[in-house]
This record gives structure tokens, sequence and C-alpha cells, in this order.
């Protein structure tokens, strides 16, 4: 196995030499394997290993005013000592291309974790997960698929179900002398089922994932999920346009934190791409809303010790009792914001650094979701959304939905071929009331979240 | 399961390149070693199996507040073994070239066979040449960085120059190249260069604090120098300045079923979401998509014929053979209402008693293959444009699309504006803002009632995602009016 952080330490050496200012480099080796078993039958089998190796090189350019610095990076499979070289002069060439920014933020300096806290991370988030055991992954598949079929006579087809294990190390370096790694697993298993015939069809699925095998749910409570989803679909159809409240099931809940957050993104905010460009520090949210961004959580699929710049990520309230409190920034955005560098740097083998978050977790409230039906009175509970009717710059909003028609605080026949619409910023404001079921999806802890007064168009 | 194409626009490509001559590939492994992968990984009883050797490079320019701050390129490569029995494949994939690593890849691509017997070796030979519809070269050998650097400064010069309101110009040249070779289970070698290029161009304007966006692009298979010449690149410019600064003064759009006539060009994605997806052998050998079982029945109104093209020269959804190495065809899907056809790759065409369609496409090696569309679209009517706007009462006129999305087994699909208009009495009012239509796409083309004599292509910006893989595709479409549609407006 390939010393991924010498490999990423070598890049960055090598670019210095070549004549960079200043570089880091990333290395991700990825090993993965999925079963997929369809109507009990094994259908596929897929096995991946893969590593790549990318690179971000600084060089100085003299100007007007002084020496600026400019960047290019890129990113290549061949880790062989050619393949460094080459990788290495490509940087470089473009480098020369590239123009300088006054603003950029070589990598040196950061506040990078210390060698306590990499220790201590290694120790607890050790990855004790066995290898791949593929007939373990097929029963599991099997008696989630077999436990969705059985669960009622109304399922008349299946999609199949999906087991996968997945192990990711990454490693990154940079001219400062940091260098550091860590490994990350995850589990998955999912299905798929269909209810009903011909023009009556309707599929739904339920999964799971986890960084452990152990930690997933059953497979007969996940096949049972995605059964009684699929059935209580059948019979759909639309209903009349009006303006009413909709409860977003946890499920699709976790897309408008999604929307926040690329609207709470610093890069975004700089580039005028974001509707809350000018909501730091402000109220959006009712006070009942608190959002954290936390690395470091036991359950985290989005767990990591520093972000794709080294540096130590920590944890933020993003939304503290509706308050925007600031924005996600990498070492870029926060030197133009003038703030402290958040750790939210997102990097990819190659391109420019994008910002993300690690785990998001949206503080549950106390009220189950039926209790939330019966508090709305008549509306809809929204269980899919499809589309991408988002407008980041200005929150206009218009989706694709299904779900159900709640009359009288009770859910009365499944509705599809609707959209809602609204924008982000009033839908933010008009949240009612958020549930008790709090659901971990990914790397998002969310609850069933209420919201007054959006746009449903439809035919009866 | 739900499928999508993502956001896009135009240009229309016409001159025919020159016969491809590439036969020499970037990766060497040597023929020995594919047919010593062929026999371990090939059991006797399979009925197909393949590998996918790809080599890739990719380069991105990009512009921001007047800088080109963001230069980028990529260089992969890896190796796809696949085996087929039933219904059943076995797939592995790995980027390293080491010998032992092949020989693993091999064996892992087996693991669904139970029989221990091997088929026999096969020598690797020359396979049937599929099309010749672009030149098998890197589409920026002849665009130094340094122009494509100076295209994106002038456009965003430009495009600053246009109108005072706009704020901010982000500008992006991209373009790669994919040389595959797939050996077939019977030793044949078949070879494809793809080149591909991208310009895109968006813009923030801001007027009394209030600001909205714009955006234009282009590209296809062909050599990016031609997108640094002419004026397309001032055209996109004024096109996304122009989308901008309409947006600022659209008003809420309407919430509610009425008719729609859609442009030509890139709505064709409405054929896309509602009638490709649900085409593909695969949802359709399982029983799992709306049109299962309807081949021959009417599912459009009359005059409605629509087809997946994928051998048209240049286009950013045409190959010369799909990534099974079968060479791309032109399906009828729908012919005078009638539903014909289904988009196969080898192995559901197979399992349903068809023919392969030329439809087998994968992202990339570490992906299995699926049945995918091309350049998908609806082929002219007779009607006047003019008179087809004229024909609305009271209804959406919408020109431009931002991406869409089906769930194929309900039938249900998405398509959200970018540019659409309240139309009253034949007449234009006012720009609304960006809704999304959602429709019923076994029933939808029924509902078709007057069909432009002006189909256009999308400008090749296209891209579709299905399973977590994302491929090049185009689409088309005259003029359309669609007698019902929801609007999902705010304004209810």
């Amino acid at each position: 196995m390939i010393d991924l952080t010498s490999l990423s330490a070598q890049l960055v050496e090598l670019a210095v030499k070549a004549g960079a200012h200043s570089a880091d480099a990333l290395s991700i080796a990825d090993s993965s394997d999925s079963i997929r078993v369809r109507h009990g039958k094994t259908e596929s089998v897929e096995h991946e290993d893969s590593r790549g190796i990318g690179l971000r090189a600084f060089v100085e350019k003299q100007g007007a005013n002084g020496t600026t610095l400019a960047f290019a990076s890129a990113s290549s499979s061949d880790v062989s000592e050619n393949g460094l070289n080459r990788l290495v002069e490509q940087v470089m060439a473009m480098a020369e291309i590239s123009e300088a920014d006054p603003d950029a933020v070589p990598p040196l300096g950061a506040e990078h974790p210390d060698a306590q806290q990499l220790a201590d991370w290694q120790k607890r988030h050790a990855c004790t997960e066995p290898a791949w055991q593929i007939d373990a992954a097929r029963d599991a598949a099997m008696a989630c698929e077999t436990a969705a079929l059985e669960s009622s006579p109304l399922i008349s087809n299946s999609e199949g179900a999906e087991s996968g294990f997945g192990r990711v190390r990454v490693a990154y370096a940079s001219s400062d002398g940091f260098a550091a790694s860590y490994e990350k697993t995850s589990a998955a298993l999912s299905v798929s089922v269909i209810a009903g015939k011909d023009n009556g069809m309707q599929r739904d699925y339920a999964w799971d994932r986890q960084l452990t095998g152990i930690a997933l749910r059953r497979p007969e409570d996940i096949g049972r999920e995605a059964a009684q989803r699929t059935v209580r679909r059948l019979g759909a159809c639309g209903i009349a346009s009006g303006t009413m409240p909709v409860i977003f099931d946890p499920r699709v809940a976790t897309s408008l934190i999604g929307h926040l957050t690329s609207a709470a993104n610093g890069r975004a905010v700089l580039q005028q791409r974001s509707f809350l460009g000018e909501s730091a520090g402000k109220v959006i949210f009712p006070d009942f809303i608190t959002i954290t961004d936390n690395p470091d959580h036991p359950q985290g699929l989005g767990n990591r010790l520093f972000d794709g710049e080294g540096t130590r990520c920590r944890q933020l309230q993003l939304i503290d009792q509706g308050r925007l409190t600031g924005f996600l920034t990498d070492r870029y955005a926060a030197g133009r914001l003038k703030t402290v560098p958040g750790g939210h740097a997102r990097r990819g083998l190659t391109g420019d650094i994008g910002i993300g978050c690690s785990n998001l977790i949206l503080q549950a409230g106390n009220m189950t979701q039926e209790d939330m039906l019966r508090d709305i009175g008549n509306g809809l509970l929204i269980c899919e959304l499809i589309g991408f009717g988002v407008n980041g710059v200005t929150g206009d909003y218009s989706r694709g939905a299904s779900g159900f028609l709640v009359e009288n605080g009770k859910i009365t026949r499944p509705v599809q071929e609707i959209t809602i619409a609204g924008n982000l910023k009033d839908m933010f404001s008009a949240i009612r009331h958020v549930g008790s079921d709090l659901t971990w999806l990914g790397s998002m802890a969310v609850p069933s979240i209420a919201i007054d007064g959006l746009t449903v168009a439809g035919q009866d | 399961m739900t499928e999508t194409v993502a956001n896009e626009r135009l240009r229309a490509m016409n001159s025919s390149p020159p016969p491809s001559s590439a036969s020499s590939s970037n990766i060497s492994i040597p023929d020995s070693t594919l047919s010593d992968m062929l026999h371990a990984m090939t059991p006797a009883g399979a009925d197909d199996a393949d590998l996918y050797v790809q080599y890739s490079e990719s380069e991105s320019l990009a512009l921001e507040e007047g800088r080109v701050k963001h230069v980028s390129s990529s260089t992969h490569q890896g190796i796809g073994a696949r085996v087929i029995k039933g219904e059943a494949s076995g797939h592995a994939y790995t980027d390293s070239l080491e010998p032992s690593a092949l020989m693993d890849t091999a064996r892992a691509a087996r693991a669904i066979a139970a029989d221990s017997a091997s088929r026999a070796p096969v020598a690797v030979h020359a396979g049937k040449s599929g099309h010749a519809l672009y030149q098998a070269t890197n589409p920026a050998a002849a665009a130094p960085m340094a122009e494509r650097k100076a295209l994106l400064e002038r456009l965003d010069g430009f495009a600053r120059r246009l109108d005072p309101r706009v704020k901010q110009v982000f500008a992006n040249v991209s373009s790669s190249f994919s040389d595959i070779r797939i050996v077939r289970m019977d030793g044949a070698e078949l070879h494809d260069v793809r080149p591909l290029v991208r310009l895109n161009i968006s813009v923030v304007v801001e007027q009394d604090g209030k600001r909205e966006t714009g955006s234009a692009g282009g590209g296809g298979r062909f050599g990016l120098e031609r997108m640094l010449t002419g004026d397309e690149p001032e055209r996109l410019a004024r096109e996304a300045v122009r989308m901008a600064l309409l947006n600022l003064d659209a008003i809420g759009a309407p919430a509610g079923p009425m008719p729609v006539v859609l442009g030509p060009g890139w709505p064709g994605i409405l054929l896309h979401e509602a009638i490709g997806h649900g085409l593909e052998g695969d949802f359709n050998r399982k029983g799992t998509s709306a049109f299962a079982g309807r081949i021959g029945q009417q599912v459009a109104a009359r005059g409605v014929t629509v087809v997946d093209d994928g051998t048209i020269a240049e286009r950013r959804g045409s190959l010369n053979i799909d990534d099974e190495g079968t060479p791309t065809g032109r399906t009828v899907l729908i012919e005078d209402g009638i539903l014909t056809g289904y988009l196969q790759d080898r192995q559901n065409a197979r399992l349903m008693g068809m023919q392969p369609t030329g439809n087998g496409r994968r992202e990339s090696y570490a992906d299995p293959v699926l049945p995918r569309m091309t350049n998908t679209f609806m082929l002219a009517g007779s009607d006047s444009p003019d008179d087809i706007l004229a024909s609305l009462d009271h209804g959406i006129y919408a020109v431009n699309f931002g991406g869409g999305q089906v769930d194929i087994t309900s039938g249900k699909f998405v398509f959200t504006t970018s540019e659409a208009y309240l139309v009253e009495n034949g007449k234009i009012i006012a720009p609304v803002k960006g809704a999304t239509l959602i429709g019923d796409g076994p029933s939808v083309l029924k509902r078709v009632s007057m069909i432009g004599n002006d189909l256009e292509l999308d400008p090749g910006v296209g891209t579709c995602g299905k399973d977590g893989q994302s491929v090049p595709v185009g689409v088309g479409l005259p003029t359309l009016r669609i007698d019902e549609l929801i609007i999902g407006g705010s304004e209810a």
C-alpha cells in the first residue's frame, strides 16, 4: 500500500524545487465494493480500486503593485515517479498563465491540528471495520429486498436492493511542513420497490448509510419501510392550486438545509450570488431554529479533523436561535470577508477549492410528525421533491413534489403532479415548527419542518 | 429512481470533419495482457464480457472578478472489466496499470459466475470501425492556453460594457478528450477518441438593490479554436446579459394548469424527461417504467415523431461508437404519435430479444454501462412559430430552461423555466420568474396541438444524470404548443 502522506509531501517538495512559491497536495485512495440483488438473485457485483493525486501550486508575479501570487491546480491517477514529475511540470506551466490575485492565500501558516489532536483523532476514529465480506453483504441485501416484497401483497415489482462498503484514505501536505492523513469507511444498504400496475405504478425506497456495517439499521426494517412508503403512494392524484402550510418530511427537509448552506457559502457571497449576502448576523429563522456544523460526531459521515487546506475544523453554530452567525469560509473567503477561516474548504483532486459543511444538525423540536399534521390542520406533507427550480441569487423556489393531502389534521390521500413555490427567505422565516423526529440522512440530521404559506400548483 | 438533465444552451455546427485517422492509443497495455485478462475473467457460460480501457485529459480556465484565476487540468486513466451472464453482471475497475492489479481486476469481475471453466483464450484483433463524426484529436491542440485566457478576458470586458448594471461576470472554457479502447469477449477491439469543448458565461446584474442572474453557453465535439474566433462568444455574452436584465423585470409566474408554447431548441429537454428516460431498455425490461409494454400504443398526438440520433457530426451527444463498441444510430422512439422503440445496450437488448441501438453508455471506465440517450429531438411540423404563439389566448411562452427530472415509474416529470413570458391574446405581456412545469410523460404529448416548422437542436451544453453517472447529451425541438401543463408559479 502506498504511503499517501509521503506521496503528498513529495509532490509539494517537487513543486517548490520547480520554483513554486508554495504548494499543497491531496492524495486520495478509494476502495469500494457493492452487490445488488433483484428478485432474490444476484444482479451485479462491483469492485473498484482507485487513487489519485492533486497538486495546487502558487507562483510569484511581479506587477505594478509589487509581488502578488497566482496559482494553478492539476490532478492525475499516475502516481509513478514520471507521473509526479509530469504533474508538477503541468501545474507550473499553468500557473504562469494564471492571473495573479492580490487576495490569494498561499498554503502557509494555516491553523493546522497539532500532533496531540492528530493522535487523539486517529485513536477515537480508528477504522476497525473488517474487510468486505461479499456473502454477508449479499445476505443483507437479500433480507432487505425479501422483507420489502413480502410486507404487502400490493408490492408488484422490485428495482433491487444494494449493499455496499467503501474505504477512503485522504492525505494532505502543504509547504509549511504540515502533512497528515485520515481514513474513513462507510457502509450502505438500500432497496427500492414498486407497487401497483400499469398507469398506477408507484416507486419508493428506503436506505441507510453509516460509518460501519454494524451500525446500519436492520435489513428487514429498511425493507419494510420501503414497502410502506411505496404502498401508501398508490392512488395518488393532483389537488387544486392554493396557498397552504406544507410539512417537509426529514427526507426532503435536508434539501432546505442544503439551500441554506449554499447561500451561506462565503465564496458565493463574495460573488454576489447569494440571497443571504447581506444577512450575516441577522435573524433569518424563527428563534427555535438552531443549526450546528459538527465535524466530530460519533455518527457523522461528514467527520473531518482538517479541511481541504489543512485548517483544523471546529464546531460552528451556523444558525443560533434563528440568527445567521456568519458565512462558511475557506482561507480565501475568510480573508476577504475579514473573519477567521472556518475550516470549510472542500476540495477535490482538481479545480478550485469549494466550500462545504461537515455534519449539519438541526436541533429537534418536541412535536411528533402526527402532532404537526394536527397543528397545520389542512395542508400537505411532502415526501419527495424533484427538479432544480431554486435560484440561489434571489431565493426564488419552485419544485415538483409528491406527498399527502392533510385534512383536519390527518393524512387523507396521496398527492402527485404538483409543484410548491415560494421564496427561500420567506420560507425560512415562515417555519412554523420543527419535529421531534430527528433523522440522520448521510451527513445531515434533520427533523420534519412545517412551513406556512407555500403556493401549491396542481389540478384536481 | 429519478433521472435528470442539467441546465444549458445553444449553437449549431454544420461543417463536417475529416475522416478519423486515430489508431495509436494513449495507454499502452500490451494486447497479450488484455487477452490474458479476458481469459481470466470470462467463464465458459458467459453471455458477454468486455474490457474498457480509457485515457482522458481535461483542461479548464475560469474567469471571475475580471481575472482568469482558476486554471486546472486532470489526466486520468483506468480499465474496467465486465462479465455478463443472463441478468447478472460483474464489474471491476482499477486505475493501476500494474499487471498484477489488472489480473486481480479481471478475477474480481468474474465474481458473479459460479462455473470454474473458462472460455478458450482469444487474440486481440481490430474490430469493425464506427462512424467518423468528429476529429480524433485533443480539441485544445490548436488553441493555446494564452489565447483561451485572452478570450475570457475579452468576454468579461464585452459583457461589462453591454450594461452598467452588470456587476459580476463568470466565464469558463473547458476542453477534454477521452481515448477509449473496447475489447470484446471475442477479442475484437474497437477504438474511439472523443473530443469535447465547452464555453460558458454567466452574469449577475443589479438594479435598485435587486439582483438577478443569466447565463449562456455552447459547445460540442470539435476543435476549441473554433470557439475562440468569430462572433459566437460575444453572442453568448449578449444572451447572458439579456436574460439577467429580463429577469430583473420578471413578475411571479401563475400557479396551475394552462396552455404552454415551448420555443425551439433546448426546450427539447421536455422530450428527454417526459419520453426519453422512460424508453431506456433497462427500465422496460424490468417493467419499472411508466412506458413498459406500450410499444404500438398511441402515446402522442398524430404528427409527433421523436428520434434519438447519435450520428450527427460534432454534436455534444454524438458518438462514433457507444461504450460497448456498437456504432450509434438513429432510433425512432415515437412515429406519428405511436410508440415504436426503446433505447438499448447489449445486455438489455439480448434479454428483451431486440437489437442493441448504440445507446450503451458509461461515464467512465469506473462505471457500469447503462442504456442512455444521445441527441433526442422531435421532427419539425408544418406550423409557423408566429401562428403558434398567436394561438395562445392565456398561457405561458417558455423559450429557455434550466434542468429537469423525471420519476420513471409514475411518469411524472419536471423542467424549470429560465426565460418565460406570460401571454394574453397571442401577445407577450411580461417576463415571468423561473417556474417549474410538471406533467405526466405518457400523456403530455397527447396534448400537443401545433408543431412548428423550425426544428432547432440545443447549443451543446446538456448533461444527463442517471444512477449517479453524468454523460453529455443533446436535445432539440421545434416550436410546440401543449394545450395543458401545470405551471408551478408563486401566484395562486
